[in-house]
Formats: C-alpha cells, structure tokens, sequence
C-alpha cells in the first residue's frame, strides 16, 4: 500500500505503510526521502496517527481578524516565510484570500483550505467567508469541519455575524474554541467577550488565559492550566518565553483558574477528586477540557493579538490538544441502494471510499475539486463512482493545497482533505468506490430570493458569460441562472443583493465579461387562502382519436410544505396510469400564478373523483383536465401574494438607536427586538427584502459608517393589499405590451 | 371561542376592576416578590392581554436575553389559546407580534436617561405608538427614588402606562403590617397601585397593597397557577 498523505512534511518519492494497527488506527509507514534530503535515499519509519489529524475551521465576524490569525498560523508553522496583511499594502495580501477580488475588498469569500503541521500534528484548515451573503460556502465548509476556531474581536465581541456563523455551527454539531483577538486594541475587554459568548452565544465559555496588559500595553498571556506568563519575542513573535506570573496578576490569575477548575471539573470525575485533594495534573485537566469541548458543552477561551504576533502558538496548541480528531466525529452517508437508510462511516483506509467534493475552484490548470475523505483512501489511479450523476472518474492527479500553491501527492486517507484535478462533478456530490452507492447528506441550500436580468454588451462578452454562469452553478448552489422563456433574458438567482454582486464583479475580472443589468427583482410567490372545489371535463373531438379526462376534487392551503398530491379515488374511475399524469398536470399549473407571474406555493391538491374514456382518456388529455381544473378553482381560492421577509440584524454605537429604527419603520419593517450594552446597540427585525435595496448605502449614510448590518432569509409573507395591487397592475400591463406585440 | 370573547372573559377584568379601571396614562404600577414566585409571568400575561386588544407593548428587559423573554410570550400565549380554545390562533399570534417590542437593556450599562431616550425614540422614529410599557428585572435596589420619577414623568409625557416588576431581597420579614415591602417604601408616592406575590397553599396570590388614593382591598380575586403561569379566577 502506498501512501502520498505525509509528502508535505518531508520531501518524500515513495511511501509504503507497512502496517496498519485498526484499534489504535496507527500507521507504520517506510518513506523514501527525495535526493534534495537524503541524498543516500535512507529509508525513515514513521508513525502516523488519525488521532494526530485535525480538520479545523476559522469562523468569525468579518473584521475580527481571523484572515490575519490564518496568516499567523501559515507562518508560525513555517507554510508561509513571510507575513502578509489581508488589507496588504504589500501589494501581495493574505496567502489564504485566493480571489483576486476579495484580496481587494480585504473580505474572504472562496474557503480555501490548506494543511500546516504543529507538534506532529497535521491540521487542515480551512478559512471560511465571514459575510452573512455567502452562507452557503459557510455551511458547505462547516460541513466538511470536524471543529473549528471562533474568532472574535475583543471590542466589538459578539456581534451580529458572530451569532449567524456560531448558529451555523451549532447547526452542524461542530466543537469549537474561541480566540479574543485584538488585545491591542483601545477598547479591549476579553472579559466582556466572555461573558458575552454566555449571554449571548449560550456557551459555556471559560477563561483558558489571562491577558498581561491591554490596548498598546498588551505584552502576552497567562497561561491558566500551566500557571505561567507566555511571552511572544523575536520580530515576528516567533520565540516564545515562559516566566513567572508578574506578581500583580497572580491573584487575579489564581480567581480565574480556580473558576476554570470550577468549570472544567465537571466533565471529568477523576479531576474534581484531584481538585479535592489539591492534586490536579496538567494532563487530567486538558483531558476534561478536551471532553468538555468535544461534547459541545465547553467553550475554552484563548486570547491575544495575531496582528501583534501574540498568542498564536498557544491556540495551536488547543488545536491539537483539545479539538476532535475525524475518528472523534460521527458522520453518517445514506445508502441509496438500501432505501435511503443511514449508514455510519468509519474512519477506516482499509474500508470503501465515501468521500465529500465541497468546493470546486477555477484555477489557472482546470476545475479544482476539494474533496473530504470519510472513509477509506483515496490513490492516484484509482476509479471513484459518483452517485449523482452515475459517472465513473479516475484519478488523475491528487493535490494538497496551499491556497494558490499546490503539492502532488499520490493517496489519502479517511479523514483527510485534499483536491483532485479535471474531475467533472457538481459541489455537494459524493464520491464512492465502484459498488457502493452511497451519497453524504445533503447540505441544506435554500432557495434564491432575488433575481437579476444580464445582458451581454458585445459578441465576446457573450461567450464568456455562459462559460462564467456554468462555472458559478457548479461553485455555488445557491447561485442559479435561466433564461426566460418570454423576455428571451438571462436571468441569475441568488441570496441577496451583494451575493449577486459578488458574482457581477468576478464575471468582469475573472472572464472579461461586460454586462447590462435590470432592476433586481424579488422573488415573489402566490398562495391561496381557502379551499376552493374543482369538477373539470376535457374533451376535444376534432377527428381522430378524441381527448377525454375528467377530474373532480379540492385546493386547500398547504401550511408545512410546497406541494402536496393526494389521489383519494376509490373504484378506479381514472385509471391507476393516469394519476400521475394529474400530478403533473397540477404541477405544471403550479409555476405560474394569475395574479403576477411568479409560482404558486403551499398548495394542496386533493383528487376526489374522476371519469375516463375506454378510447379516448390518455396522458396528455388528464395532464390538461388537471391544469385546467386547478386554473379554474385557483380564482375562488382567494389567491394572495407572498414576498420574502428578510431576518435583519442592525448594530453599532447606540447614539444612532433612533437611526436604526426608522431605517426599519421607513422599509415596512417589524422591530423584533433591541439590545443595548453600553455603547453598543443591536436591533432584531423582519423586513421585506424587496425594500432592502441599497440599504447598505442608506445606513453608512445614517451612521457616518459606523453601523453594520446582517440579512438572511426567514420566511414568506403576505404584501399589502396596496403593494399587491401594484404588482398585478404591472403584471397585467406587461401581459398586454407582450400580446400586443 | 373568538378574540372579544376572550378578552371579555379575561381574569385581568378584575384585576381592572380592583384598581378602578386599571393603569391609566401616565400611571406606574409594581408587581413585587422575592425572585421566582411569578412576577415575569404576570407581567407576561397582562402584556398578552393588552395585546390581544391590539394595543402596543414594549417590554423592556433588564436581566433576561431576549430569545428567553421571547419563549415567555410564545409559552403565555400557547397556554392561553389552549385553556380558551382560541379560534384562528396563527392569525392571531402573527397580528400580535407586530404589536410587541422588546428592549433589551443592562441596568449597570445604562442610565434612567438613556433608557428613556431609546423607548421614545422607539416610539418617535420606531412610529410604534405603545399603550404599556412592562419594565422587567428592574433593580430597585440600585435605583433611586429620582429614576422612578424620571419613569413617572415620561409616562405622564408620552401617555403610556408603565408596569415594573421588583424582585425582593434582604431578610425577613419583607414587608410591613400593611404589606408594603420595605424596599419599596420610600418610593409610594411614585407609584400608583402596587400589588404583591407571594406563594399561598397550591397557587399565588396577589394583594394589592397600593390603589392610587383609594384603601387597597388586600387579596384580589384573582390567583397564579403555577403550573400553567396564568393568572386566573
């Protein structure tokens, strides 16, 4: 068996595991080091470890600095020689911000993901965009995450973002630690952060440190569990130095360890007897924290300042001392083969592969593919069967990646995070060993709410569109495109007003492609208010054989769900094989409301009776029967129309509070609720998107900049009867210009 | 049953009744106990009745997390519609929520002032026209006299009624022979009726204390259930 897993810790050629220990899951391997290291091709043995793996996340709000703290760790575990700042005016950038134009915009967008090594560890990580707009690659990565980083900012603390990607989190089940960054800066209080990952986070968040001066005073860190002062020397804090506690934090340091005792006790017996007994060890207590943080049901917090060059090391050492390994973490695939039923996956090279594709990137040599290894490995040469589409690929060539840097490596096991090249697929898409067929749980991707119209402005821009949409489809879920059958326009779907932009911007830098945009358009929906009864009778005789279909039943609201089928017929007065063609009658009815064009939603449709001819009932004749039947009962089923209430999140200093809420008020807004600490104010609110354009501006300009803003989709709700009265008129006006002409 | 019946036969009748009509505008009311006999879920409850009426309410919290004083209303609001058998209760729990505000405020972190200026900017730029304000987990410990006052004026000013919930500390006995806690005393001539909990047998009673000017009846009619935290006959 070869394996290429550890070519990035050695320049290694050739790789053999000897042995394979499955209860410990340990690797006896023989590596063969490259000529440039051992120039007498010495043979090393090595023991490599899945419990020595960590797939890791950096989740945070966006200007807490967690672009810069992925830097540090770049370079503190020797990825990276130099330092580079996100906003960089190096003119280079951070190493992990891949896209030319978040580069620009100092904001992370794409997850890239990259493998550094710490302590004979091996910890993937991989950087996760901060903005609310791009959830999806959010969730895609948390998908793929054993545990993850939170970073926060230690004045601004918990912040509306911080909520969203800590729910994001919660969402999949992942461990987490937190990092107070920013010690250096006026304002700092990691304390108040603290006690705001409690209050508002819900965590059980404890003191793992102590800051040694703030603000422009901040030196370094106490450590809790050591009981010593870390110092961070040298140009770029890369020495560390223990000392003695200063003797005026000891007191404070000795209240805070006992309170993390207090804490971290609780998930371990054997600890709180040492406790008792004045007898606790370093090690009992990282194993009760490492518990605590596993099961959820601990936050341990770390500090200091990336920018700065302060605690980074010791948060690596959390890394890998209290974060879950992927043998830690359950992860579940369904067998399609077997009814859908949930099948474990083992963290085990030997078994069949189940591997995860999550990201596809565009780069410089063909279409990029992240994959997550489940179970088994994954070798150069090897045939995987992906149980979408039903395509067998083989592996060309197999990379670990370093944002834009790349290493070739021959095999991967379970547990590992790695990239295959000029692999066709979709993100989201499972790959398996020829056999099986299983597919990982789908990652849970809501639907656009928002629409655009794009139109190429010249010939070449033309062609570059298709090839920029096809691209962005794949990438990105929520990201959708079509071309309206009407208006012959290009259409492009999407999250919310900056998603959109996002991708405008990438067509022009990344494909030279110019384009015209519409107004942005809401993605209205109709629903009905009651039920109303439907007895319909197609026939057409116009020589031949006739068409014939009778249906007979009810449309009812539907208050959990889109649409809902149900054939109550009884003594088979429409035949068995002419009920699906109801269906998707019915269906077909469903994409275009009366009142404005827009789909018809949360819909029930009951067929209670029914007539068929001998000759002339067919398919095509009860497909028309139901969409009539449904086009005709739809009117008495007091038709509304529903827009896409936005969940906002508004928050800054409070002296602009009153700012907050009449920004709300003027845009239909419901005020939720109202937080205020101090200075700082946060305002909850359901808005309706479709008065949410250019809101961005609207606040800057109402907060000289000061305030910030969160939206995500919540719900569908109804318009006004004036607004309503507004959009049928316009429908109906666009009816008649497009029959006129 | 439908919405006017169910206010009509609402058990807080009588408690507006006991108190001549109930808070009027400008009028300050105090529901006071030791910590964990009821005083949030009467709060609750005489919130819900208001906006059953469709009469805005902003309640301000000082000591819970919003999502926390959320459930409150969710839970009071379930129990009602369930004990009443109330008919279209979505629509019902969707206008209601249009009607209801919480603000959510850290007694150290924000002065009488302060918290003052944000209600009425809630009510100024918000354009949302409250009737009560419930001020929950209030510290009369901290507060003084002054800040009730401040209370009193911007009720008089901005015509809503103000109802505060007081947690009582200190040791026994809490409260004097006509049942005005200790705390409270040097603040009576701020406050218009107060009323207090206290657990008696299987259920809470309420006492009202204070009546404006009138004598105070002592025991009101009406009771808390324990167990589904609803004021009731």
């Amino acid at each position: 068996m070869h394996c290429g897993y550890v070519n990035h810790l050695f320049d290694i050629d050739f790789i053999e595991i000897i042995e394979y220990n499955y209860v410990e899951k340990t690797f006896f391997l023989t590596a063969v080091l490259s000529p440039n290291q051992c120039s007498d091709k010495d043979f090393i043995q090595m023991n490599m470890n899945i419990e020595e793996m960590r797939n890791i996340g950096i989740s945070a709000h966006i200007d807490s600095g967690k672009t810069t703290l992925t830097e540090r760790i770049l370079f503190y575990t020797k990825k990276i020689h130099k330092i580079h700042e996100v906003n960089g005016k190096d003119g280079v950038g951070a190493t992990m911000d891949s896209m030319e134009l978040e580069k620009e915009r100092g904001i992370t967008i794409a997850s890239a993901a990259t493998t550094v090594n710490w302590n004979g560890h091996v910890i993937n990580i991989i950087d996760t965009p901060g903005h609310v707009d791009f959830t999806i690659e959010v969730e895609r990565s948390l998908r793929v995450l054993d545990s993850a980083i939170l970073v926060l900012c230690s004045v601004g603390g918990v912040q509306s973002q911080t909520i969203t990607v800590d729910r994001q989190l919660k969402r999949y089940n992942v461990p987490r630690i937190a990092f107070i960054n920013k010690l250096d800066r006026i304002g700092a209080d990691p304390f108040k952060v603290k006690e705001q990952l409690n209050e508002r986070l819900g965590h059980n968040a404890v003191l793992m440190q102590i800051p040694i001066g703030l603000e422009n005073q901040h030196e370094g860190v106490v450590d809790l569990v050591r009981m010593e002062a870390v110092f961070f020397d040298g140009n770029d804090g890369e020495e560390v130095r223990h000392e003695d506690i200063p003797s005026y934090l000891l007191e404070e340091a000795e209240k805070r360890r006992e309170e993390m005792l207090d804490a971290v006790s609780m998930f371990s017996d054997e600890l709180m007897e040492a406790i008792l007994e004045g007898q606790e060890t370093e090690d009992l207590i990282h194993e009760a924290v490492r518990k605590g943080t596993i099961s959820r049901e601990l936050t341990p917090v770390f500090m200091g300042s990336a920018y700065r060059n302060k605690g980074v090391q010791p948060l690596l050492d959390a890394v890998v001392r209290y974060l879950p390994n992927p043998a830690d973490v359950e992860n579940f695939a369904k067998d399609l083969g077997n009814g859908s039923k949930e099948v474990r996956l083992e963290a085990n090279p030997d078994a069949d592969c189940v591997s995860l594709a999550y990201k596809l990137e565009d780069g410089p040599y063909g279409q990029l593919t992240y994959i997550r290894i489940y179970q088994g490995e994954i070798k150069k040469g090897d045939r995987l069967y992906n149980t979408r589409s039903g395509q067998t690929i083989r592996i060309g060539r197999l990379v670990k990646m370093h944002a834009d840097n790349m290493e070739d490596i021959s095999q991967a096991i379970s547990g590992d995070i790695v990239a295959l090249f000029g692999v066709d697929c979709r993100s989201g898409d499972t790959f398996v060993t020829p056999g099986l067929n299983y597919t990982m749980t789908s990652i849970f991707v809501p639907e656009p709410v928002i629409s655009l119209a794009v139109k190429p402005v010249d010939n070449k821009s033309t062609d570059n569109l298709a090839k920029a949409l096809n691209r962005f489809v794949k990438e990105d879920p929520t990201f959708r495109t079509y071309v309206d059958p009407e208006s012959k326009q290009t259409i492009i779907q999407g999250m919310g007003e900056l998603h959109l932009d996002v991708y405008l911007e990438r067509m022009r830098r990344e494909y030279r492609t110019e384009v015209e945009t519409g107004k942005p358009q809401v993605a209205y929906r109709e629903a009905i208010s009651q039920r109303a009864e439907f007895d319909h009778t197609h026939r057409k005789q116009t020589g031949g054989a006739g068409q014939f279909g009778r249906v007979t039943g009810y449309i009812e609201p539907l208050s959990d769900g889109q649409y809902e089928f149900v054939n109550e017929i009884k003594g088979g007065h429409i035949p068995k094989e002419f009920i699906p063609s109801c269906d998707k009658g019915f269906r077909s009815a469903l994409t275009k409301g009366q009142l404005t064009g827009f789909p018809i939603t949360s819909v029930r449709i009951v067929l209670t009776d029914g007539q068929s001819h001998p000759v002339d009932s067919s398919d095509l004749a009860f497909q028309a029967a139901a969409r009539e039947a449904f086009v005709q009962a739809y009117p008495k089923a007091r038709p509304q129309i529903l827009e896409p209430i936005m969940k906002l999140s508004v928050e800054g200093p409070s002296e602009f509070i009153g700012n907050y809420f009449s920004s709300i008020n003027q845009r239909r807004g419901i005020i939720i609720s109202s937080v205020e600490d101090g200075t700082f104010a946060r305002v909850d609110a359901e808005v309706p998107l479709s008065e949410m354009f250019g809101y961005a501006t609207v606040l800057r300009t109402l907060t000289q900049g000061k305030a910030e803003f969160t939206m995500e989709f919540l719900k569908y709700g109804k318009v006004p009867v004036t607004i309503a009265e507004e959009l049928k008129k316009e429908y109906l006006e666009k009816r008649q210009k497009e029959s006129a002409s | 049953m439908v919405k006017a019946e169910l206010i009509r036969r609402s058990p807080l009748r009588i408690l507006e009744k006991s108190i001549h009509g109930g808070l009027k505008d400008g009028n300050v009311g105090v529901l006071a106990s030791r910590k964990g006999v009821g005083k949030t879920a009467c709060l609750v409850h005489i919130a819900t009745d208001k906006l059953f009426q469709d009469k805005p309410v902003i309640h301000v919290s000082y000591a819970s997390r919003v999502d926390y004083i959320i459930t409150w209303y969710e839970d009071i609001f379930k129990e009602i519609a369930k004990e009443r058998q109330l008919e279209s209760a979505l629509d019902i729990h969707d206008e209601i929520i249009r009607n209801r505000v919480i603000m959510n405020f850290r007694q150290n972190a924000a002065n009488t002032d302060q918290v003052l200026k944000s209600i009425e900017a809630m009510i100024d730029f918000g354009k949302f026209a409250a009737d009560t304000v419930m001020v929950d987990g209030y510290d009369f410990e901290k507060a003084t006299c002054e800040d009730l006052q401040k209370f009193k004026d911007f009720a008089q000013k901005t015509g809503v009624r103000v109802w505060f919930s007081s947690s009582l500390k200190g040791d026994e006995p809490l409260f004097d022979k006509k049942g005005i806690p200790h705390e409270l005393k040097g603040c009576l001539d701020q406050l218009d009726v107060l009323i207090t909990l206290a657990y008696q047998d299987d259920h809470v009673r309420l006492r009202l204390v204070k009546n404006f000017d009138f004598p105070p009846p002592g025991d009101l009619k009406i009771k808390l259930n324990p167990k589904t935290l609803l004021i009731s006959e």
